[in-house]
């Protein structure tokens, strides 16, 4: 079961398992929700992640052994399954072409793949949001299927078009603003995801689907794209 | 009521008490560098303790007052005058219209804290005034900025912080540190390794994290699975040395963690300059609350 451990002097951190899996990231995103709904009043953040959660309270009014207390309590008294079918799904337009795809060319021909094969493959999976961090509103996404796995750039890019869909080992995700970064480039949303719209930055939560939808250039222009 | 900025030194931010709420969605904590010194110049106006104020690091700025008003400077030694004659720090003074405010360089510490009353009156963005640049949420200041301020139209009492409240930021430094996260994965002989020894804060330090320098623990695990980082965690890093993450901190890392800094120690280390020593040692949660309790209750913070 979950193990606690004192993260600060008003902070905790919750271990639910060792490994990142499907089954514990729902687990952790439905926790989160208990506690939040039951600790609200204490809670002043909570930071969930492959394995644990980092939660920060209120020590002016509650104390460490308290406050674990409380946790423990809420943690033992939830019996709800946690399901999938909670979680939202979000759907995410992507242009997988070669003048916004940087790294897509190389990687096709590393793979042994053509480009239809290739999207096939990164747009046919649901993907589930295991930890939101890096900079804000970034999701990391799992699990990337072995065929299109690959590992991060030796030197990382300078500047990454803020939309750029990346590939990272076993995970895939969306850069919401440009920025720099060493994912292997293979598409681009035409979607605004930036904090220029205050409202991205929920977006995405732990526990959220996330599908990536294929779109043709014409379709990636005419949303507001650019190559 | 506002300031016209003239130069906008080194590095000066609008800073508030932080940006709470927010960690899910990846936004770091941000807010005032040094507590200790924020907290006291707010008390000075009787502010609001989440009143922002104008962090300025390592000087070079210059101001031209529009109005006159009543402020408070505390935190480092910046060489801060008004048009020309040095000034107190730590004690509300008054400027008169034109007056020309100018902090020079670093004598002692790092950060001046100008608190006005109300604070600065800048967009708040996810529930703060705080700018992270990092996470480009606002921008640090410009020349040609203006700085609005509510207007001010009591007349201040002279007041002054008592002298044991107010820091001496040459002397070597003493953090007070919890075991968390990872410290029962680390070595007998590395717990004491980090405990025993003598760091330097490294010039390589920012609002992000501070580095040290000094002897490298040897034998450190791997980097392992990101999880939520929380203020003042010391990663060990796979070089072996500390690196003490602070307010602008991404909200997740993968370096091993050894233990947590006290915060009101954090304040202490925010004005401490590359080469100053630094050592650590162990503090139990109830007392480590209780200090913490103490200074809330005494500045009115309701949301640590």
């Amino acid at each position: 079961m979950a193990t606690i451990k004192l993260a600060g002097e008003n902070a905790i951190i919750i271990y639910f398992g060792e490994q990142a899996a499907p089954e514990l990231a729902d687990q952790i995103a439905f926790y989160t929700q208990q506690l939040l709904d039951s600790l609200g009043d204490v809670i002043i953040d909570v930071v969930p992640s492959y394995t644990s959660l980092m939660i920060s309270y209120r020590l002016n009014l509650v104390s460490h052994y308290d406050f674990c207390d409380q946790v423990e309590q809420v943690l033992s008294n939830s019996t709800v399954a946690p399901s999938e079918a909670n979680s939202n799904l979000i759907e995410i337009p992507v242009y997988y072409g070669l003048e916004v795809g940087l790294d897509l060319d190389g990687l096709l021909t590393d793979k042994g793949l053509s480009l239809e094969e290739f999207i096939a493959i990164h747009s046919s999976k649901t993907y589930l949001v295991y930890a939101i961090g890096f900079s804000p509103a970034f999701a990391f996404l799992g699990k990337v299927d072995d065929r299109i796995s690959v590992s991060r750039l030796a030197c990382p890019r300078i500047k990454i078009p803020a939309g750029s869909i990346g590939i990272a080992d076993n995970q895939t995700a969306v850069y919401p603003i440009t920025s720099s970064g060493g994912w292997n480039i293979i598409g681009r949303t035409p979607l605004d995801l930036s904090l220029n719209k205050p409202e991205n930055i929920k977006r995405f939560s732990v526990g959220d689907r996330v599908r990536f939808m294929p779109i043709s250039q014409e379709k990636y222009c005419s949303l507001g794209g650019i190559l | 009521m506002s300031f016209d900025v003239i130069k906008s030194g080194f590095f000066s931010l609008i800073e508030d008490y932080g940006r709470f709420g927010f960690a899910r969605y990846g936004l770091s904590q941000s807010g005032v560098a040094d507590e200790h010194a924020y907290c006291w110049a707010n008390h000075l106006l009787d502010n609001h303790f989440n009143d922002a104020v104008l962090e300025i690091t390592f000087g070079s700025c210059e101001l031209k007052a529009l109005d006159a008003m009543s402020i408070a400077v505390t935190g480092a030694d910046l060489g801060f005058r008004v048009n020309g004659s040095p000034q107190p720090l730590w004690q509300v003074i008054n400027v008169q219209t034109g007056d020309t405010l100018t902090w020079s360089t670093a004598k002692s510490g790092i950060r001046s804290y100008l608190a006005v009353k109300g604070g600065f009156q800048s967009e708040p963005l996810f529930n703060s005034k705080s700018v992270n640049v990092r996470e480009n949420i606002g921008s640090q200041l410009k020349n040609g900025d203006l700085l609005s301020c509510q207007a001010d139209t009591k007349n201040r009492a002279h007041r002054v912080v008592p002298s044991e409240f107010i820091p001496d930021y040459q002397q070597r430094l003493t953090l007070r540190v919890l075991p968390s996260y990872q410290f029962d994965l680390f070595e007998e002989p590395q717990k004491e390794h980090f405990l025993n020894q003598r760091y330097t804060v490294s010039s390589a330090s920012d609002r992000t994290g501070c580095r040290l320098d000094g002897r490298a623990m040897t034998d450190v695990q791997a980097r392992m699975i990101s999880e939520g980082i929380c203020y003042g965690s010391v990663e060990i890093t796979t070089e072996g040395l500390p690196i003490i993450l602070l307010k602008d901190s991404p909200t997740m890392g993968g370096y091993p963690k050894i233990a947590t800094v006290f915060s009101l120690d954090l304040a202490k280390l925010a004005q401490r300059q590359s080469g100053c020593e630094v050592t650590f040692e162990s503090i139990d949660i109830e007392t480590a609350q209780q200090k913490r309790h103490e200074f809330n209750a005494f500045f009115a913070i309701n949301i640590r």
